[in-house]
């Protein structure tokens, strides 16, 4: 009898709380893994939105409720998560965040209707597949590769250039950019070559490169591989400066590698921490002991804003008027001016190039 | 000139990375040899004996010692007991009590406690990297001015540790009491038990082997590359398993050539080729193998008892 009522009890409280009916938002990266420092931004930027706007009253009355689900940027993970998500009945999702795990998960979100943010992806063939649903709060490996391409033809002025990558979707498209950009202003990429993420030897590589002199490298990929490539052509008498891209910029890569890590060349997002207009912003993560000036937090608390902006200016939870209300009008966010074009990609987002240092900070690289 | 010393520097580096390929290899040929089977968790023992050296020189880092060679015989110590203590346990734990049943169990066990062992060091350490600064930097260059050869102190001591620990395993199984009794629960355990030879223990003693061994490997390459993961044990055990293959699985001297051939194998596809094709030269080089000589370079074929 008493295990009956318990029972019932318990039917209750389930029901009771889906009669609430609040807004959940599926925050999907990386918990664990290797670059679970990355879902740590994001996870922190959602958060930080989702009791920002639920202490001002929610969204029309509605409160959101944020969850994790754990892809730890592995596409065959991302797939599984994304299933649970459309299973659980969410509706929007925040992430996923590597883009070899978000592209698998955008072809589910959009066969089942959910709204997916990314706001870490930055390879563009996520919103070339014309999902209606798909949006960014962050740029594209095509601008990205291009700023530092640039720079690096303008700036460093190298002789003999190698660009490397991790044959992973994310790593080997912006070296493709760089290339590419660099090859036109007329410097000569020497080598360009795939390493394999999780590979931890690359004295046979570095050896080659100093054999064909190579005095400024690229690499495009995340700060594991980048780390140890760092600190091992230190070891092996290989000075030529290096440059990643937004992938490699967390302090992590000067505990990889150490003193190595003193004058890396990375595109970032820009310091969206230091712009006047989000101090309060700031300084509501400075009380909660978090860090706002990873790459990805500014962009993940945009991307939550979005959504609730999105349901309340359709007037509707409708993930598909949702997305028509993002593309038809533009938003003010701690990111800048936000404005979508057809695909959902944001129409104006710049990379600055940042000088990385031994003890995890950055300043901006001299013109 | 130039060209000669590349050569060199691509064969040092290949001879560095072959040498730990050969210690992990040694304990899947071993277990192999004696029990017909492939132990998958040996990888993940691995990957333990790095996390063990990496807290042990934290520790006494952080006591102030900072002598690099008194650091790296403390953290040799405890790793290879930590170590050994996990490879007696695997093989009590999970391979014992299925030992008598078909081989595609004991696999499939194994493959669940590397699985576990894997998740296990992910919960206790967490998932991201940890990294130590190098103990013994430095090393002697020689060569051009246009190309020098650099043979960093740490590529010298990996080598060397390896060729003793071989050395000293192979007077081991070839002189001792305890080496013969292997040598015979190898070719023939059933027969050796009837001729009071405690088999148990033998298989045991293989598996903490085979553990120390990969300890000192963890040792080695956790002090090189200065950077340790949970998931580092799987392809350093593919790898390994590779060359174990490679030179005839089941034969000690087989799995350090087969070891020291992938390695250089890799890296002279990386330096000549691309970095690229280095998998695929290494595991293409396999397949030769076993299509030419199915029981490895030094493998013997295995007869038909009947």
């Amino acid at each position: 009898m008493m295990r009956r009522s318990l029972l019932a009890l318990g039917i209750a409280a389930a029901m009771s709380t889906q009669a609430q009916a609040d807004i959940t938002i599926a925050m999907a990266g990386p918990v664990t893994g290797p670059v679970a420092q990355y879902g740590d931004m994001q996870f922190i930027g959602a958060e930080m939105a989702i009791e920002r706007i639920n202490a001002a009253g929610g969204v029309d009355g509605e409160m959101l409720k944020g969850v994790k689900y754990d892809d730890a940027c592995d596409p065959k993970q991302a797939v599984a998560v994304a299933n649970q998500i459309v299973n659980d009945g969410v509706q929007y999702v925040i992430g996923h965040l590597c883009s070899s795990a978000t592209q698998p998960a955008s072809d589910i979100y959009a066969e089942e209707g959910v709204m997916m943010i990314t706001a870490a992806s930055t390879s563009p063939t996520i919103t070339e597949q014309g999902y209606e649903l798909v949006f960014r709060t962050i740029g594209l490996d095509s601008l990205q590769g291009p700023v530092a391409g640039r720079y690096i033809a303008e700036t460093v002025k190298p002789k003999h250039m190698a660009v490397i990558h991790d044959k992973q979707q994310y790593g080997e498209g912006i070296a493709t950019g760089v290339r590419d950009t660099v090859e036109e202003a007329g410097i000569d990429v020497v080598l360009f070559e795939g390493i394999t993420a999780g590979d931890k030897d690359f004295s046979a590589l570095i050896s080659k490169l100093k054999k064909e002199n190579v005095d400024f490298v690229y690499y495009g990929g995340y700060h594991p591989e980048l780390g140890l490539l760092l600190r091992q052509s230190r070891e092996l008498g290989f000075d030529a400066p290096f440059m990643g891209p937004e992938g490699v910029g967390n302090p992590d890569i000067s505990k990889i590698a150490g003193q190595a890590s003193e004058g890396l060349y990375v595109t970032l997002p820009p310091a969206f921490e230091t712009d006047p207009k989000n101090a309060d912003l700031v300084a509501a993560f400075k009380d909660k002991d978090q860090d706002p000036s990873g790459p990805f937090v500014m962009p993940a608390y945009t991307a939550v804003e979005l959504i609730a902006d999105g349901i309340k200016g359709a007037d509707s939870t409708d993930p598909y008027d949702v997305a028509e209300y993002l593309k038809a009008n533009s938003f003010d966010t701690p990111i800048g001016k936000v404005e979508y074009d057809e695909k959902g990609d944001l129409k104006d987002f710049n990379f600055v190039v940042y000088n990385w240092h031994a003890d995890g900070t950055k300043s901006e690289a001299a013109h | 000139m130039e060209d000669i010393l590349y050569f060199l520097q691509q064969v040092i580096n290949g001879l560095t990375i072959g040498s730990t390929y050969a210690l992990i290899a040694i304990g899947y040929t071993m277990v192999y040899g004696i029990i017909g089977m492939i132990n998958f968790a040996h990888g993940e023992i691995y990957m333990i004996g790095t996390y063990v050296t990496f807290i042990v020189i934290a520790a006494l880092g952080m006591l102030g010692i900072a002598n690099p060679f008194f650091l790296m015989a403390a953290a040799l110590l405890v790793a290879v007991l930590v170590s050994c203590a996990y490879g007696f346990a695997v093989e009590r734990v999970a391979y014992r009590p299925v030992r008598g049943s078909k081989r595609l169990i004991a696999l499939i066990s194994a493959i669940g406690m590397s699985i576990f062992l894997q998740n296990y060091m992910r919960l206790a350490q967490g998932s991201r990297d940890m990294a130590i600064s190098s103990l013994i930097p430095g090393g002697w260059e020689f060569g051009l001015e246009s190309f020098a050869v650099n043979l960093s102190y740490m590529q010298v001591i990996i080598f060397s540790v390896t060729l003793v620990c071989m050395l000293l395993l192979s007077s081991f199984i070839s002189r001792s009491r305890l080496g013969r009794a292997c040598r015979a629960c190898s070719q023939d355990a059933g027969m050796a038990r009837l001729l009071g030879i405690n088999t148990d223990m033998i298989i045991s003693m293989t598996f903490v082997i085979g553990a120390a061994l990969a300890a000192v490997a963890g040792l080695l390459l956790g002090m090189y590359y200065g950077v340790v993961n949970p998931y580092i044990g799987f392809l350093a055990g593919l790898k390994a398993f590779t060359a174990a293959v490679l030179g005839g699985i089941g034969s000690i001297p087989g799995a350090m050539l087969g070891g020291l051939l992938l390695g250089v194998a890799e890296a002279l596809t990386g330096g000549y080729l691309s970095t690229e094709y280095k998998d695929v030269v290494a595991f293409g080089l396999l397949i030769l193998i076993l299509l030419f000589r199915p029981s490895g370079i030094l493998g013997k074929p295995e007869v038909e008892k009947i």
